[in-house]
């Protein structure tokens, strides 16, 4: 599904490299989890993935469309939901909606079927008649991921998707991943909760200093870690 | 004192953005934008002087009528009439919606020191707008009557105090009007409803005004002798409708006797009054105009369920995107002012000259010289495309995205209906535009039914490239990273650039047409433009396709 070969990007002129030679193979239906310590390039990564940042070197497909030759045939693949979504704020929430589904092309039975779903589900319905710069940080996550649901992507792809939500909401996040994966969507998103990644991820991948440090189940990393148990201890063991 | 002193300090380095210009210099990558900045604006001055030879003409028909000060009240007129319709425009961003209220309101400063800082910042953005206008009839004015050297004192007085009284007035009137307007949820409605209602009845006021004093002014068999007898007639007469710019004209019109100064200090006197007045009312009306203005309004459905079915329906894209834009500019009000005010405003500047030009304005020269229709229309084509430019749509399109340009660069969304759905938000409001330009020839000419279809058709037309000419110059530069949109539209070079880019196109079509228009049918030369619009909006298009794309990839 998501493959990213020799992958590597260095900020200005190339002095540090955010991400060094990175390469990943994410197969349909899977939840992968990304995790790192801060400035680790994790954000950096998801960038190149989503169309934000060339990337200096490497290749990044999605269904053997390569991202950065075809941006439109794979970007139309992708929901992306970054980590501090900032949207247009004078726009009412439903105009919002409505704007990327008539992006992504959604059609007027599917996207009335989603939002009233998904609105539901997060409990902003009565909200979306409003402008966004009334809503609250979480109202505004909220609805970029009701906005991200929107199109049915084959990829979805989040940035610290858990921070700022109440606790009702993540779950319903959690669940929302699950049943995509179960639906044969691929979910790739980044976190620090490593008890999130730990319950939720298929494989996961560690990343620090711009390398792969790990990759694989929560049971292939046990194995690999030599005394650690808890997902905590292993992570704290390999990004010392 | 010193909090003042600091105040205007702050305010000067933010708004002239003085710190990132200094940068910029320093910084090698831009310095070459500062350069082909600064030759776009040398091309500029060509037109200019044209404009001052047209003016010295305009001196001698005055001269052969015995009433000098008249070309001198004209040119004091239309710069303080400009300070004041433009300050109008500056106060209202200025006072109310800049991004250093947020910080500046918690102080414990009192609001007239706030006033007064951003007064006297805006005052020295204000001589770039009548220095332009002014200076050429003061030296034409000089140099031609050869004038001593306290005229040139008394000038250089005048053109200090020249913008205060149109910029008080301008404050006065959008403080009271922000104070009495800041009511319940629909504020923005309720305010760009009062404000269009009240430039429509400034019109007609000054329109009255000037009617009764022309008439007041042939009336009566002894007009010729009174003009002979006083050569200041017509000023004291045609300056009623603006009496500082009275005192202005009389002032350098009789430097070397009593009413020269008499006049002169009037005018400082005045100045300074009512300028101590608008800080003492600032007191009282400043911060019940702000405070209120960050809210938004929010909930009025809340507890009310809103039927998703009602509200979701399926848009084209490039139409959604153009819809997207247009609301963002209706509702952020800095852009309200500057895009949809500045298209509007800009064809009523036109009426206003007209009406306040006296016997000069340009109905009559229209008349007398029964100017051909054909020959209006496509002045008002140039006009319209001119807007194009002046509105600011196109220059500011990928800027005004800011942080939440990433939602276009991470959509499926062809470039082709990035381009289209862009343009198109820009000719929506330059139907605004047309329809001002029109209602204002109305208070000037006659129009057919002929002219009218052509001004709307081809204006639109030409409005497409010199749109695309501001889309292009944003999107080589966009300036993404700010946070009060202030910055994206106010304080945003690839304005600058794109007018002086836009003006070097205009002004070569312009110049062509003169070139031709005698020798060939005016059926051909519509066409002949029109052609030319429509290859340089094609050729605009590709190479946008480019620009886009490369720039949507390599974006950081
Ligand atoms: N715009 C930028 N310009 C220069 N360097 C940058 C930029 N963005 C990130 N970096 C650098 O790249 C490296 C990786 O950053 P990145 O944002 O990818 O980290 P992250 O893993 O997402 O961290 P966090 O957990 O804090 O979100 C860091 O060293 C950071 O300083
Ligand atoms: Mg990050």
């Amino acid at each position: 599904m998501l493959k990213l070969k020799n992958v590597s990007k260095a900020y200005g002129k190339g002095a540090i490299k955010a991400v060094d030679n990175i390469s990943l193979d994410i197969r349909p239906g899977e939840i992968f989890g990304f995790l790192g310590p801060n400035g680790a390039g994790k954000t950096t990564t998801i960038k190149m993935i989503v169309g934000l940042l060339k990337p200096d070197e490497g290749v990044i497909t999605i269904d053997n469309v390569n991202v950065w030759e075809e941006p439109l045939k794979a970007k139309s693949m992708i929901s992306f939901v970054p980590d501090n979504p900032e949207i247009y704020d004078r726009l009412k929430g439903i105009e919002y909606l409505n704007f990327i589904a008539d992006m992504y092309g959604v059609s007027k039975e599917d996207r009335r079927r989603k939002m009233d779903y998904y609105l539901d589900l997060f409990n902003i319905k009565d909200a979306v008649g409003d402008i966004i710069a009334s809503y609250s940080h979480g109202m505004k996550q909220k609805l970029v991921l009701t906005s991200a649901l929107l199109s049915d992507p084959k990829l979805f792809i989040l940035d610290e998707p858990m921070v700022g939500l109440d606790p009702k909401s993540a779950f319903n996040l959690k669940e929302i991943m699950r049943k995509m994966c179960d639906g044969g969507r691929t979910v790739f998103f980044s976190t620090h909760v490593l008890e999130v990644a730990e319950k939720l991820c298929d494989r996961i991948a560690i990343i620090n200093k711009g390398k792969i440090i790990a990759l694989g189940t929560m049971e292939e990393l046990r194995n690999s870690a030599e005394r650690s148990q808890s997902l905590e201890n292993i992570f704290l063991e390999l990004t010392e | 004192m010193n909090k003042i002193l600091s105040l205007i300090k702050t305010d000067f380095n933010t708004t002239f953005g003085l710190s990132s210009i200094a940068y910029s210099i320093k910084n090698k990558k831009n310095r070459w934008q500062l350069i082909l900045f600064g030759i776009a604006m040398l091309s500029l001055i060509p037109s200019y002087i044209l404009i001052v030879k047209s003016l010295s003409g305009m001196y001698d028909i005055y001269a052969q009528i015995g009433q000098k000060s008249m070309f001198l009240l004209t040119g004091f007129l239309a710069s303080q009439i400009l300070v004041f319709i433009f300050g109008l425009l500056y106060v209202m961003s200025k006072y109310y919606f800049s991004n250093d209220l947020a910080h500046l309101v918690p102080l414990p400063i009192k609001p007239s020191y706030i006033i007064g800082s951003k007064f006297v910042t805006l005052m020295v953005s204000e001589y770039l707008t009548s220095l332009p206008i002014i200076l050429p009839f003061i030296i034409i004015y000089g140099t031609k009557n050869g004038e001593g050297p306290l005229y040139w004192i008394y000038s250089l007085l005048l053109i200090i105090f020249l913008p205060i009284i149109p910029l008080v007035l301008a404050s006065i009137v959008v403080m009271i009007f922000m104070k009495y307007t800041n009511i319940g949820a629909r504020k923005d409605l309720i305010r760009t409803v009062t404000a269009i209602l009240f430039l429509i009845a400034m019109i007609y006021i000054q329109l009255q005004i000037q009617t009764i004093a022309q008439k007041s002014l042939v009336q009566g068999s002894d007009f010729l002798v009174n003009l002979i007898k006083d050569s200041n007639l017509l000023v004291k007469k045609l300056g009623v409708s603006f009496p500082p710019s009275q005192w202005a004209a009389l002032t350098l019109a009789n430097t070397s006797n009593l009413i020269g100064i008499i006049n002169l200090l009037t005018f400082i006197g005045v100045a300074i009054i009512t300028f101590i007045l608008m800080i003492f009312l600032s007191e009282y009306l400043f911060f019940d105009g702000l405070i209120g203005n960050i809210e938004v309004s929010a909930s009025k459905g809340r507890g009310k369920k809103i039927d998703t079915s009602d509200l979701s329906r399926e848009t084209k894209p490039y139409v959604a995107l153009a819809k997207k834009e247009l609301i963002m500019l209706f509702k952020t009000p800095v852009y309200l002012l500057n895009a949809v005010g500045g298209v509007i405003i800009f064809p009523l500047i036109l009426a206003f000259t007209n009406i306040s030009g006296g016997d000069e304005s340009l109905s009559k020269t229209i008349e007398m010289l029964s100017v051909d229709m054909g020959y209006i229309a496509l002045a008002c084509i140039g006009f319209i495309s001119a807007l194009g430019l002046i509105n600011n749509i196109g220059s500011t399109t990928f800027s005004r995205e800011g942080k939440c340009f990433w939602i276009q660069r991470t959509l499926p969304i062809r470039i082709e209906d990035q381009i289209l759905g862009r343009l198109l938000s820009s000719l929506a409001v330059q139907v605004l535009g047309i329809l001002a330009l029109l209602v204002s020839l109305l208070f000037i000419v006659k129009l057919d039914l002929l002219s009218i279809i052509l001004i709307i058709v081809m204006g639109l037309l030409g409005s497409i490239p010199t749109t695309q000419i501001g889309m292009a110059i944003d999107i080589l530069r966009p300036m993404l990273d700010w946070d009060n949109p202030q910055r994206a539209m106010k304080q945003n070079l690839n304005v600058l650039i794109s007018l002086a880019v836009g003006a070097l196109y205009l002004g070569g079509l312009v110049f062509l047409t003169i070139k031709i228009i005698d020798k060939f049918y005016l059926s051909f030369i519509y066409g002949l433009i029109a052609v030319i619009f429509i290859l340089s909006s094609i050729i605009l298009f590709k190479v946008l396709k480019v620009l886009i794309s490369k720039q949507f990839e390599q974006l950081e």
